[in-house]
């Protein structure tokens, strides 16, 4: 079985984000793989491996891809240190992209490398645009299933049952493969993903895991192929454009009320909640 | 990549333990299995050996980046992953090797080395413990004191005088007449537990020799320039650290008016400690890179140890100053953090010692 993922570099979302000019400050900014990326990759390993044994099944294949200048390695390295095998870069300038121009390299992508289930974080932090899964599953006409919460790979790798949370409960869905899968926070809970290989009663730590020293070392060595986005064609310009940027305004400081009837007092009077 | 990874699992995993094992004065045995699993306990061990197969810088890494939120773990991470397994590895037989390396680089023995006695530190030759060969055994008699992972620790690098010639040997807890003191409650690094080694006519097999007999000399010279570099990488992390809190809370604390930062005194105390964080990373990293299994710099080592750790300590006590009686309290860890940063200065080598090598070999014709 092969699995696609793609994965997208963002500012490390644990660092004040700094707007100057209209524009979001990046120099010295500290890249890191979009968190939801993470567990998109981390999905994709624990999809097929055994966990317990932390043995890969046979055959399979994990290809991550990003599309994204020079600097942009590293982040595939990342994730070729967790446990991918092979990395693709094609290389844009972050201004050249939006949301249209990375589907169309991704169908191109997949085109040539027809992966059973192409893997997804839900959205990209930086943005929080939450469009490239949904956009590659139209595109594609591939079944999709977004923001799963939990994921089972039947044993004849034919067809995944996806859980999603949704305001009544959880929703199950079962889709076939070829298929599109985005992720979403709780994929990485102990018990969420399972492929029939791995004991139902192992637990994986909570979160994607770490790199192991011997998987930093390894991964300098697995392949990465550089392209261009001509190399598939690709011609789309963004439609997108960035009009300006500014900080949500500073949240007022919060109060200390003395007891429960201040409280039910301000909610009603002054915050017109109840 | 190593740096990114260890700067992640810093965050997420050492970070939040860190403030109760410094309250509670205990060492986290799981975090250290867990590195364990990463592979995080062999850095410079040989890759055929099952280690990664790094060099000094890369030690300096992680010492630097585990320090930035928890010195004390970090210095029981050092006793463990330098003083031991790398002083051992280095000096250790092939079976040696198959014995004690597979169960301390998972982290599920630790690891810990005993030099100093009660009643010599500096003077590291005039010690006391002897050893002496009783048919096929070593019988060991003396005390170490001040041993880091000496609580929890399985297993030991120990020195001892067999006719007057220092030699180092392995010992594992249980042996007869081997046994560990309680801690010894200490002012910083209490994320890490020090106490004694007592051989009490202690009982070695011979292959329990580490190195040759008379050959604790050239062990323990071989692995004192990585340990100091990654005391002085330990340095760094409690600098980078210090220097960010306070930079941080400049910027939120006001004082007649204006944030802290507009205040010309506290400019001063921000200003230096960035030149001192910075000139301790130059020097640092400069060092580490001069040094490996087959090349040395003691002058390097002794400096860079020397100059990071009272640096190290003027920017810690900069931040408890900027954060005023914020800093003086445990919330900011910037206490905390001094408290640490002190013991660089007497561990592994004091601040007078390193003076003394410089000059004298500063000074040898
Ligand atoms: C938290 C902690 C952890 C430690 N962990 C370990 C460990 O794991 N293993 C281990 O073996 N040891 C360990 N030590 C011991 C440490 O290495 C010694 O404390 C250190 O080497 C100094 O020895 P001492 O304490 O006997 O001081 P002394 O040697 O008695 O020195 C006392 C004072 O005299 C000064 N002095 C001594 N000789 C000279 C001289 N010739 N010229 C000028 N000044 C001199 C010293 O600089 C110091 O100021 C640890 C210590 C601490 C505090």
């Amino acid at each position: 079985m092969k699995i696609l993922v793609p994965i997208k570099r963002v500012p490390d979302p644990a660092l004040k984000t700094k707007v100057k000019d209209g524009a979001i400050d990046l120099t010295g900014a500290n890249w890191v793989v979009n968190p939801f990326d993470e567990y998109a990759v981390e999905t994709a390993l624990r999809l097929l491996e055994n966990g317990e044994a932390g043995a890969r099944v046979a055959g399979a294949e994990i290809v991550v891809v990003t599309i994204g200048p020079e600097d942009a390695a590293q982040q595939l390295r990342s994730a070729l240190a967790t446990g991918a095998d092979r990395a693709i870069r094609v290389d844009a300038e972050d201004k050249a992209l939006d949301a249209g121009v990375v589907v169309a390299a991704l169908v191109q992508i997949i085109a040539a490398e027809k992966p059973d289930l192409v893997i997804l974080g839900k959205q990209a932090v930086d943005g929080d645009a939450n469009q490239v899964g949904q956009m590659l599953a139209g595109k594609l006409g591939w079944a999709q299933a977004t923001f799963a919460a939990s994921v089972e790979l039947a044993a004849d790798q034919k067809s995944v049952l996806v859980g999603r949370e949704v305001d009544a409960g959880v929703e199950y869905k079962r889709i076939g493969t070829p298929g599109i899968l985005t992720v979403d926070l709780r994929i990485v809970s102990p018990h969420s993903v399972k492929n029939n290989v791995t004991p139902a009663t192992f637990a994986y730590p909570d979160g994607p895991r770490y790199a192991s020293l011997k998987g930093i070392m390894a991964a300098k060595k697995k392949p990465m192929d550089v392209k261009k986005l001509s190399d598939y064609g690709v011609t789309t310009t963004p439609v997108t454009r960035e009009v300006g940027i500014e900080l949500p305004a500073a949240r007022a400081a919060g109060q200390i009320v003395a007891d429960i009837p201040t409280l039910v007092k301000k909610l009603a009077d002054e915050a017109k909640a109840i | 990549m190593l740096r990114q990874t260890v700067r992640d699992l810093t965050r997420e995993i050492v970070e939040p333990q860190a403030m109760a094992h410094d309250e509670s004065g205990t060492m986290n045995r799981g975090l250290l299995r867990k590195l364990g699993e990463l592979g995080l306990l062999g850095v410079t061990i040989p890759e055929a050996d099952g280690g990664a197969g790094l060099d000094a810088t890369a030690s300096v890494i992680v010492h630097e980046e585990l320090a930035y939120s928890d010195p004390g773990f970090a210095l029981a991470y050092l006793a463990h992953a330098l003083l031991f397994v790398n002083n051992f590895y280095w000096a250790a037989s092939p079976a040696q090797r198959a014995k004690y390396l597979p169960r301390t680089l998972t982290g599920e023995w630790i690891g810990g080395m005993g030099m100093t006695e009660p009643s010599v530190g500096t003077d590291v030759l005039g010690m006391q413990t002897v050893a002496r060969k009783v048919g096929d055994e070593y019988v060991l008699d003396g005390r170490k004191i001040f041993i880091t992972n000496a609580v929890e620790g399985d297993v030991f690098c120990a020195y001892a005088k067999l006719d007057e010639r220092i030699t180092t040997f392995v010992v594992e807890r249980g042996t007869p007449g081997f046994s560990t003191s309680d801690k010894i409650p200490k002012m910083g690094m209490r994320a890490s537990t020090m106490g004694e080694l007592i051989f009490d006519g202690c009982r070695l097999p011979a292959g329990n020799l580490l190195g040759r007999e008379g050959g604790g000399i050239t062990n323990m010279m071989r692995n004192l320039e990585i340990e100091r570099l990654g005391l002085a990488a330990m340095s760094l992390g409690i600098a980078r650290r210090c220097l960010d809190v306070m930079v941080a809370y400049s910027m939120e604390r006001r004082a007649f008016g204006q944030p802290l930062h507009e205040l010309g005194q506290i400019q001063r105390y921000i200003g230096e400690s960035f030149a001192k964080t910075e000139a301790i990373r130059a020097l640092t990293y400069g060092v580490a890179a001069t040094v490996s299994p087959d090349s040395r710099n003691r002058l390097g080592t002794d400096a860079a140890k020397l100059f990071a750790a009272t640096a190290a300590k003027e920017v810690a006590d900069a931040a408890v100053q900027v954060l005023g009686g914020y800093g003086y309290c445990a919330e900011y860890r910037v206490e905390q953090f001094l408290r640490d940063a002190k013991l660089i200065e007497i561990g592994g080598g004091t601040i007078e010692a390193h003076q003394k090598n410089i000059t004298r070999d500063l000074t040898r014709r």
